[in-house]
């Protein structure tokens, strides 16, 4: 690791772009609107300085101004900056058609999701095909031991990559989420024995997946894709079989669209 | 010791004895207890009026039985349903706009387990609405409202009457019963905003030397601002937590019904007077 200088960039940065993209990341963490003397006390960064960033940030339309209070908010360009983030994915593209054909087959809610840090990204997420009113979960981050898709794809990443997973924050987000990592061990050594992995209401109460790897020409996993729905629809006593094979079939038509060879595309 | 205005205990087939063995609080409230149920046995109250009330109360203390959980379940029941469309509107800007339809229908269905437990004492009861709640509601509400009523239940036991402090003691269970499924929090924006103080107020006010409905009464208004101060929290439980800082801004659906139970909770106790 470099050097770093007191407020913690890296000799060879550019430290103003450093600032730069803490203010946006301090904007963009659920805090709402801030003003530059929270910004200041927040960051630890001279009002003047902060100042002189937002203005900046502003004109390139990073952030904007709320007229009423002064506070600033991010700004258009970042919603911009994150669809081309995921339009950028080829995982994504490619699951767009198997994602909805998958969707219509079991009629439950699809959603595919790849790992970024410890926590899932969902990139692409197809509704229940019914009548009734969902939240787009696209962009929701959550904690890989909590996820039937993060499992699925932990059990298949190189044995050091999923021993620092392991080691490092396990979040709760029910009374079943997996928290013990050697518990966890042995779910994901099931997982790549199985080629699918479950989530019984580990990640929201009454909500369960049952989600598959999606493998990349070097045989790694690049993502999963997975059925998600009520529990007692989707793991009535047991995973249902007929939604396992449905998932797992899907998974393996992905990961040969994204040149994973057949060994890889069986999972495992 | 004269016994108020209708004081009444349900105490269907059960003996005396069993009675006599139901409380297990605090030595006070025991010995107030067991001397002012006897006294409503002895004076062989238990007319229609109480009967229907559901609760007997001597020289300031509430006996709480069967009856009282019916009454209770059944406002719960009428405001639940007067209250379906805007649980519903405020489950549309962070969930799945079902809130108020899985409400109603899990309470109608608790309304019709009241109905085959036509004896139970009020433990049971509780149990079968929690049953009835998890096997009808969907989403999380169904097993996080179902459990709470299942380990309140659980709490009352086999006793045929209860008073304030067995209330807070059932109310608590449902509490952790809730806690203990969902993980949730203080400040996570959900039903824990609403039934966490609620409880807190209750407990509060029994021991200031407040009665059941005065408990009853605080616990309501602290379930109601409980439920109003989720407007300006991130959801970190459930899916509402999917949509980030966009769930700011908006009442959780959850802690709203939940301070609608107790808001039936207070009435029912009222209506029983103190």
């Amino acid at each position: 690791m470099g050097r770093r200088t007191a407020d913690g960039a890296e000799r060879g940065t550019i430290r103003s772009v450093e600032r730069a993209a803490r203010i946006l990341r301090e904007l963009g963490s659920g805090a709402g609107r801030l003003g530059v003397t929270e910004l200041s006390e927040r960051l630890g960064i001279a009002k003047g300085t902060i100042h002189g960033l937002l203005r900046t940030l502003e004109r390139q339309e990073l952030v904007e101004q709320d007229p009423e209070t002064g506070k600033y908010r991010l700004g258009p360009v970042m919603l911009q900056l994150g669809n081309a983030f995921l339009d950028a994915h080829e995982l994504r593209s490619r699951s767009l058609l198997w994602a909805d054909s998958l969707a219509q087959r079991v009629t439950e809610a699809v959603r595919v999701g790849i790992l970024n840090g410890p926590r899932v990204l969902i990139v692409h997420h197809v509704f229940r095909p019914d009548d009734s009113v969902q939240i787009l979960e696209v962009g929701a981050s959550i904690p890989w031991n909590a996820s039937a898709l993060g499992k699925a794809i932990v059990a298949f990443l190189e044995p050091d990559r999923r021993a620092a997973l392991l080691a490092g924050e396990l979040p709760r987000l029910t009374g079943r989420t997996v928290t013990d990592p050697k518990e966890l061990a042995r779910v994901l050594e099931r997982v790549a024995a199985d080629g699918f992995a479950v989530e019984d209401q580990e990640g929201i109460v009454g909500e369960g997946e049952i989600a598959a790897p999606i493998f990349d020409h070097r045989g790694l996993p690049v993502g999963a894709i997975g059925i998600a729905g009520p529990v007692e629809r989707l793991l009535p006593d047991g995973p249902d079989p007929h939604l396992v094979a449905a998932v797992k079939q899907v998974a393996r038509n992905l990961s040969r669209e994204m040149g994973a060879g057949r060994a890889a595309a069986r999972g495992g | 010791m004269p016994v108020k205005s209708g004081s009444l205990l349900n105490l269907g087939p059960y003996d005396g004895v069993r009675f006599a063995m139901t409380e297990q609080r605090s030595l006070a409230a025991r010995r107030g207890l067991t001397a002012s149920a006897r006294n409503a046995r002895v004076a062989g109250v238990g007319g229609p009026g109480l009967r229907r009330g559901g609760a007997g109360m001597s020289d300031g203390l509430v006996v709480l039985d069967a009856g009282f959980i019916r009454s209770w379940i059944r406002a719960a029941a009428e405001e639940l349903a007067a209250a379906r469309d805007h649980l519903t509107q405020l489950d549309a800007a962070i969930g799945d706009a079902d809130h108020g339809v899985n409400m109603d229908r899990g309470m109608q269905a608790a309304l019709a387990a009241l109905e085959d437990g036509a004896d139970a004492p009020p433990g049971r009861l509780l149990l079968a609405v929690g049953n009835a709640i998890v096997l009808k509601v969907g989403g999380a509400a169904g097993p996080l409202y179902g459990s709470a009523f299942r380990a309140a239940g659980t709490t009352i036991g086999e006793d045929l009457v209860f008073d304030g402090e067995g209330l807070l003691a059932a109310l608590r269970a449902g509490l952790e019963g809730i806690q203990r499924l969902g993980a949730a929090v203080e400040g996570d924006k959900t039903i824990v905003d609403a039934w966490l103080p609620a409880v807190a107020a209750f407990e509060r006010e029994l021991r200031s030397g407040g009665s059941t409905a005065e408990a009853a009464a605080r616990a309501a208004v602290a379930a109601e601002e409980g439920a109003r101060e989720t407007i300006p929290m991130q959801a970190r439980k459930g899916r509402a937590s999917y949509l980030g800082p966009r769930s700011i801004g908006h009442q959780d659906p959850g802690a709203t019904s939940t301070a609608i139970l107790f808001q039936a909770l207070a009435r029912t106790a009222r209506a029983l007077g103190t």
